[in-house]
């Protein structure tokens, strides 16, 4: 399978080590709000981090808890992939890696409820979100979580609700 | 046919169905005066098909107007809920009201058998969480997927999130009848449901039925609600402003009221409809959010709308709450995660209240920072923020990165 890259001048791969928000919006083709600084290095992270009501979960802490309900990985296509919509359903988290680096799948089972997909990424991956910017994901598998909170409302076993920003 | 095509003609019905869904939605929205003459038209026609004589015509700004003057007058408007020893032996004798509502509730049974199933459904039903595309791909019938798109979208968006709204407005929710509204605009969602399977060629109805159906989509597309009476039909205008935003996770094109600096919904009258993100609020929760009133708010959406509207921090301080402890936000550096002890009249539950600061700055160079509700046994900040995530306290001391 040949895998066309979009049609920019001179695609920066988004493995290069001082990707910015600036370089990572013109090659991913999504936009964030104006006020995010733009210029500065994203981060790669290979451990814990949080954007907004999404937290990405290196998958050795979380075993036990989150498992493959199938072999059905999908590789993440140019044009990014959406975990989540915010609230108002216009501000998407969404996933972009360079292709053939990076593949997930949402075919998890998690004992707390909160996992939405798997990703294992061979390359640096990123995550960007309009309003909270972007992050690097250094090479590995992760879990990526929704956050909850405590229904205040409902008493029982089922008491939890989503958090969405 | 071969199964591509098929799937070929599913896209297409699919991408028919979307695009109708979106003009009955945009009826059920309209902000525009009513096309008066279509109205009366059809209602004229509708008191033709029980032999009732054209009515007189009574226009009025809004549902509160109109429900004043069906109140005034139980001649007119006479109760159509009957019970034993007052029902009326013979169908004529029955009100108007009740004489048109039965027929439409022919009517419907009559599009239900043509379409092969209800409109609603049994509650065992849960809408597919995928979009319709995708569900298509995987071998989900037609029929199913044009209910999701258009008579669950629009129920969703028309009668859960604005015509309740607006009747919880306009009619206390308590007491007797109001006469039989019907609901012009906001019925396009079941209009819709029926008006899409016989454009889409999935239905055929007998003539009559479909004469009906006609006369009824005229009303959805030209007016608000309106009260049929005995010689007389009062016709309430459409309003002059609804401002809605989309439901979270919507994959139909589905809404809710929302407007944060003024009413989300305004009548020619200036009646008004305050709505935060779908909740329906009092218009205190606007003009004049305080402690006290929110403690003595009965409705936890109220409640929670109010506070988000002060602010978290501005709540906290004013309703004295206690403070258990304070620990730094790991991965958000320079930043605190409070907790805090919450008087049992805000939740009905016990728990405890956690502020937290987001990673990002806002437009304004700020912070925004909000309360999460988290198990009242916590006493150590970190381990209830990891809570929200499912983790343990010790995973989440090792947030790298908080943005």
């Amino acid at each position: 399978m040949t895998t066309t890259m979009p049609a920019t001048p001179t695609p920066t791969p988004l493995t290069t080590p001082t990707m910015t928000l600036a370089d990572l919006t013109r090659r991913s083709g999504l936009d964030v709000l104006d006020h995010l600084e733009r210029q500065v290095t994203i981060p790669v992270v290979d451990g814990l981090q949080a954007q907004g009501d999404l937290i990405v979960v290196p998958y050795a802490f979380v075993t036990r808890a989150v498992t493959l309900t199938s072999g059905n990985w999908r590789e993440v296509p140019a044009a990014g992939v959406e975990l989540l919509r915010s609230a108002a359903g216009g501000n998407p988290h969404t996933l972009v890696a360079d292709p053939g680096t990076c593949r997930w799948t949402r075919q998890v089972r998690d004992t707390m409820g909160l996992a939405i997909a798997m990703i294992e990424t061979s390359a640096v991956a990123y995550l960007i979100h309009p309003e909270h910017g972007g992050t690097g994901i250094a090479p590995g598998r992760y879990v990526v979580r929704r956050q909850r909170e405590r229904d205040t409302e409902r008493m029982g076993w089922r008491g939890d609700r989503m958090i969405a920003d | 046919m071969t199964p591509v095509s098929a799937l070929s003609q599913g896209a297409h019905r699919l991408a028919l169905a979307r695009r109708l869904s979106d003009e009955w939605r945009a009826h059920g929205l309209a902000a525009r005066p009513a096309d008066r003459p279509a109205a009366e038209a059809a209602v004229v026609a509708l008191y033709r098909l029980i032999d009732a004589p054209a009515p007189e015509f009574v226009w009025v700004p809004s549902p509160t107007a109109a429900l004043s003057i069906v109140h005034d007058d139980p001649h007119t408007f006479p109760p159509v809920h009957f019970q034993g020893a007052n029902l009326p032996k013979y169908p004529e004798g029955w009100p108007l009201a009740a004489q048109l509502a039965n027929l439409v509730q022919d009517l419907r049974r009559g599009l239900d058998r043509a379409v092969g199933h209800g409109v609603s459904r049994g509650s065992w039903w849960r809408p597919l969480a995928i979009p319709a595309e995708r569900a298509l791909t995987t071998g989900v019938a037609i029929p199913a997927i044009i209910d999701m798109v258009v008579g669950d979208a629009l129920y969703a968006t028309l009668h859960n999130c604005v015509r309740a709204l607006i009747r919880a407005e306009s009619m206390p929710t308590t007491g007797g009848t109001d006469g039989m509204t019907w609901y012009g605009q906001h019925d396009a969602h079941w209009i819709g449901h029926y008006d899409v399977y016989a454009r889409l060629g999935l239905a055929q109805y007998r003539r009559s039925d479909a004469e009906l159906l006609a006369l009824l989509a005229e009303l959805a597309r030209s007016t608000g609600w309106w009260w049929p009476g005995e010689g007389r039909c009062v016709m309430a205008e459409r309003p002059t402003e609804v401002h809605t935003e989309p439901l979270p996770d919507a994959l139909n094109g589905e809404v809710r009221l929302h407007r944060d600096d003024g009413p989300a919904v305004r009548f020619a009258d200036d009646t008004q409809v305050h709505a935060l993100h779908g909740t329906h609020v009092p218009t205190w929760v606007m003009t004049d959010p305080s402690v006290e009133r929110i403690h003595a708010e009965r409705n936890i959406e109220v409640r929670r709308s109010a506070i988000e509207r002060i602010g978290w921090d501005t709540y906290i301080a004013q309703a004295r709450l206690r403070h258990i402890a304070t620990s730094g936000d790991p991965g958000n550096p320079g930043s605190a995660l409070h907790l805090y002890d919450v008087p049992r009249e805000l939740w009905s539950r016990p728990a405890r209240l956690l502020l937290v600061v987001n990673g990002s700055v806002e437009p304004d160079g700020t912070h925004r920072r909000y309360g999460l509700s988290v198990p009242a046994h916590f006493d150590d900040p970190v381990a209830a923020a990891g809570w929200t995530y499912g983790l343990s306290g010790e995973h989440y001391a090792r947030l790298a990165r908080r943005t």
